[in-house]
């Protein structure tokens, strides 16, 4: 009798056990609570998998991006306004990943784990959230780019703040097309992507500015060098990097000015695989930031077993090297808030997801206050002496174009740069996928969205 | 003298304390229920008769219940009881805003449970009855789960990949697992007892051996697991032997390797274990359902009739935990598994000053069954364990489960010093 009921004591463990596994399931459900609550399998919140339930997104001036009414999602009132933005707020079935809807989600359903869905039940809508994106800069943004594959995105460079963030191909959320996911003729490519953040593209002449800062600090007599292009630069036995014109003796301004291949294909091979690598490991390329919430894509530069020809071409940012617009955008930051790239931000509430978001430092690109005032002088040179300042009326814009050559198919049209007018501090990065000349298409572009901005 | 009459007075102070206590719990529990029927009642701003005379007619069979067992059986303690009530009005709750009309049946459950649960304490009050019916009881029972296992494998169906359900007539479905349970902690307890020789170990094994047997035939894993489980601690109870037990676990995991070997179809139905994201709207489907909306009732819950996940199907019997989880929020759910801990300590501890060893291992072996079963049910349907598809005692929805939760109570009930005051007596 004794010894039995002292075995009962045996029961103690199935307890232990039990409770093990309570404590289990109530740490796994205050650990997901917040994703599984907003997974799109969640009806309260879904209909038909598509968000439904949910917070109003603002722009900066208060003008609806999206919001929920009668459990239905309704977007901006202006079409452009809803192709320009869609990229930015997300679709309402989170294909678009880096999308605000999508990485705010469990903030707009307005989730807590004492309260479950209980607010987004009974009043219909979560939590609101405000961006700092302009929908009319971004509407301009997105008619500049004609009707290419692209993005333009226009920044803040001193406090981060993200006016515009425009990817194309887009789509209306309102009325989506049927044949989006049966399109074979390419239309529709990547149109799930945000370009600006999760793109990479091959940079060409953009990329002269990181050759620029790897000469200026480690050629102390840079200033008085001379080049002369015949054409093209000779890497090796009939190996040539071609140039796009013959610009004859030219110092190092005027190189970066019309863009000379055969100079900084030099300056590349000067300089070497270790430097050139190491100033672009300094300026951020093969590193990651959070954009609000959403990773950008790593920019590419790797000179590991290349020759002497791929250093050539890597200089002046074709070979294997790509970049992502975003990271570009920063650099262009960079340059203009004397070294320190601030990373850009689009969303202004301040949520418990992200309780800081604005005016950080990517400490992922570290310039010399010295360094950037050199860049901007030169960059200011670009457009005083080579592309004009009538092409950008009254902005006293810095910059750089680039036309990367893509195999096979139009070169990719860039420009990015920042106005070096103190009570205008915006910087601005053109990408349009095969679009052309960046003189000749991304200049027009990046004017016509500043103006845009200038004008509000 | 003095000290008699100040005996007498304390005594009689702590007779009226547990009177008023008595009754404060039962209107605690009427107060909670009137207040999570209302949504249920006036549901769409109609008013639902059938079911306000059901919920009345618990909240009135409740008080009758105690008034009557006190003043006419001199009753005193209603421990298991009251959480039996609260347990089982939850889950009537939630069984009648799903489906109006199975409220009624939910209800007849609950009484049938509680006059078998009577019934069962008066039998078991004699010990010498209870040695004489074990035998006829373990055979009936085995051939009542064979019987019952032919008649659905040849002349019923399956129900979700299981022959666990036989159909009377087209509309009664009974679980015949659930009745087998009690005969099973009957024939174990009784078996093991004062009789200690081989004979009737070897057939207490036997009889284990066949119920799990045909469980395994049926396809109720989960089931045969609580068996086998509640066997392993009958045994232990019974002999302290850990080497032995040991040995039986062995062979039975390796029974279990052999089967699934044998019977891949056995793994396919535990293959989403764990992986129940990625098969969200096949074999992970009810799993995801629980997680996302147990999360989205808070701790508070969003009201009964305000979930989601009662359109999902089996939302009251197998995944009712999440259910309590979305309705009534996670502390309810909470308060209503820990429960079962709380009465296996108590079980425990009754065990000690129970008269016989019959009721102590009883009373272990049905709180150990009713715990074990909790946590293949919740953890289940939450992913932590493998599914196998066992119900909630007394919240999932069913009659079979409903009698046989009630019936191991009085198991536990039996162990108790207070219940049978004449048998602690003369023992």
């Amino acid at each position: 009798m004794r010894n039995t009921t002292k075995r009962a004591y045996v029961l103690f463990a199935l307890i232990a056990a039990f409770f093990g596994g309570l404590v289990f399931m109530a740490v796994s459900f205050v650990l997901n609570a917040d994703a599984w609550a907003s997974s799109r399998l969640n009806e309260h919140i879904y209909k038909y998998r598509q968000l439904a339930t949910a917070g109003t997104i603002f722009d900066r001036d208060g003008k609806v991006l999206v919001e929920t009414k009668d459990g239905e999602r309704l977007y901006a009132d202006d079409y452009t306004t809803r192709l320009a933005t869609l990229h930015v707020v997300g679709d309402a079935q989170g294909y678009i990943s880096t999308g605000v809807q999508t990485v705010f989600r469990s903030h707009l359903i307005g989730y807590n784990f004492v309260d479950g869905v209980y607010s987004a039940i009974k009043e219909g809508k979560g939590n609101d959230l405000k961006l700092t994106i302009d929908s009319d800069v971004s509407a301009a943004a997105y008619n500049a780019l004609n009707g290419n594959k692209g993005t333009i995105a226009v920044y803040n460079y001193k406090t981060g703040a993200t006016l515009c963030e425009v990817s194309a191909p887009s789509f209306d959320p309102e009325n989506k097309p049927g044949d989006i996911d049966t399109d074979t003729s390419g239309k529709y490519d990547g149109i799930y992507l945000n370009r600006f953040l999760s793109g990479v593209f091959t940079p060409g002449s953009t990329f002269k500015v990181v050759t620029a800062v790897c000469a200026v600090e480690n050629l102390p007599n840079i200033y008085k060098m001379t080049f002369n292009c015949t054409g093209k630069y000779k890497c090796g036995k009939n190996q040539y990097v071609i140039c796009n014109g013959v610009h004859g003796k030219l110092n190092f301004e005027r190189a970066l000015n019309v863009s000379c291949n055969s100079a900084f294909a030099e300056l590349a091979t000067m300089l070497g695989t270790e430097k050139m690598t190491q100033t672009a490991k300094q300026l951020g390329f093969g590193t990651s930031v959070k954009v609000s919430g959403a990773n950008t894509a790593k920019s590419y530069f790797d000179l590991s077993g290349a020759a002497k020809i791929d250093l050539g071409w890597a200089g002046i940012g074709q070979y294997t090297t790509l970049a992502n617009p975003c990271h570009m955008l920063m650099i262009a930051g960079a340059i203009a808030n004397g070294g320190q790239a601030v990373i850009p931000y689009v969303v202004e509430t301040q949520t418990t997801l992200l309780p800081q978001t604005r005016s950080a430092i990517n400490k992922n690109i570290t310039m010399t206050a010295e360094t950037a005032k050199k860049i901007k002088k030169l960059l200011r040179s670009n457009v005083e002496n080579y592309y004009g300042d009538s092409r950008f009326p009254g902005l006293k814009m810095c910059g750089k174009t680039g036309s990367a050559e893509v195999e096979g198919k139009r070169s990719h049209a860039w420009f990015y740069g920042f106005s070096a007018d103190s009570s205008f501090p915006y910087a601005i990065v053109v990408c349009l996928e095969n679009g052309g000349i960046g003189y000749n298409d991304a200049v027009p572009a990046a004017n016509k969205v500043l103006q845009a901005l200038r004008n509000l | 003298m003095k000290k008699a009459s100040a005996a007498l007075r304390e005594d009689r102070r702590r007779r009226k304390y547990r009177y008023v206590d008595r009754g404060f719990i039962l209107l605690l529990l009427t107060i909670f229920q009137f207040f999570s029927c209302l949504p249920v009642v006036f549901e769409g701003g109609k008013f639902y008769a059938v079911n306000a005379v059901c919920f009345l007619g618990f909240t009135l069979f409740e008080w009758l219940y105690v008034a009557v067992m006190h003043l006419a059986f001199k009753k005193v303690n209603f421990e298991l009881e009251f959480i039996a009530f609260f347990l089982s009005g939850i889950g009537m709750t939630l069984t009648a805003s799903v489906s109006k009309s199975g409220h009624i049946k939910q209800l007849a459950a609950v009484i049938i449970g509680v006059v078998v649960y009577d019934i069962l304490l008066w039998f078991l009050q004699d010990v010498k009855r209870v040695m004489a019916v074990r035998m006829p009881l373990a055979v009936f029972a085995l051939c009542f789960l064979a019987g019952s296992f032919l008649l659905i494998r040849f002349a019923g169906s399956a129900i979700n990949g299981a022959y666990n359900w036989l159909v009377i007539g087209g509309k009664l479905s009974v679980q015949p697992s659930e009745f087998v349970k009690i005969a099973f902690i009957f024939v174990g307890a009784a078996s093991l007892d004062k009789l200690l020789t081989s004979k009737n170990i070897y057939l207490y094994i036997a009889f284990a051996v066949g119920c799990i047997g045909v469980l395994f035939l049926m396809r109720d894993f989960g089931t045969a697991l609580i068996f086998f489980f509640t066997f392993l601690v009958i045994a232990f109870m019974r002999s302290g032997d850990i080497r032995s037990l040991l040995f039986i676990c062995a062979g039975a995991l390796l029974g279990a390797v052999l089967i699934i070997y044998f019977k891949p179809y056995v793994a396919q139905r535990f293959a989403a274990y764990r992986h129940v994201w990625e098969n969200y709207d096949t074999s992970g489907y009810q799993q995801v359902r629980t997680l996302i909306y147990s999360v989205s009732g808070g701790l508070k819950g969003l009201g009964v009739g305000n979930g989601r996940l009662r359109y999902v199907a089996a939302s009251t019997t197998d995944l009712v935990f999440g259910m309590v989880c979305e309705e009534f929020g996670m502390i309810v759910a909470f308060a209503i598994v820990i429960s079962f801990a709380i009465i296996t300590v108590y079980a425990i501890r009754t065990s000690r000053s129970a008269p016989s060893t019959f009721y102590s291992i009883a009373a272990c072996s049905a709180a150990a069954m009713l715990l074990f079963q909790t946590c293949l049910n919740i953890f289940g349907i939450t992913d932590i364990l493998p599914l196998t598809g066992v119900t909630l005692p007394f919240v999932s929805q069913g009659g079979s489960s409903m009698i046989c939760s009630w019936a191991l109570f009085a198991f536990i009930k039996a162990a108790d010093v207070r219940t049978y005051p004449k048998v602690f007596k003369t023992a």
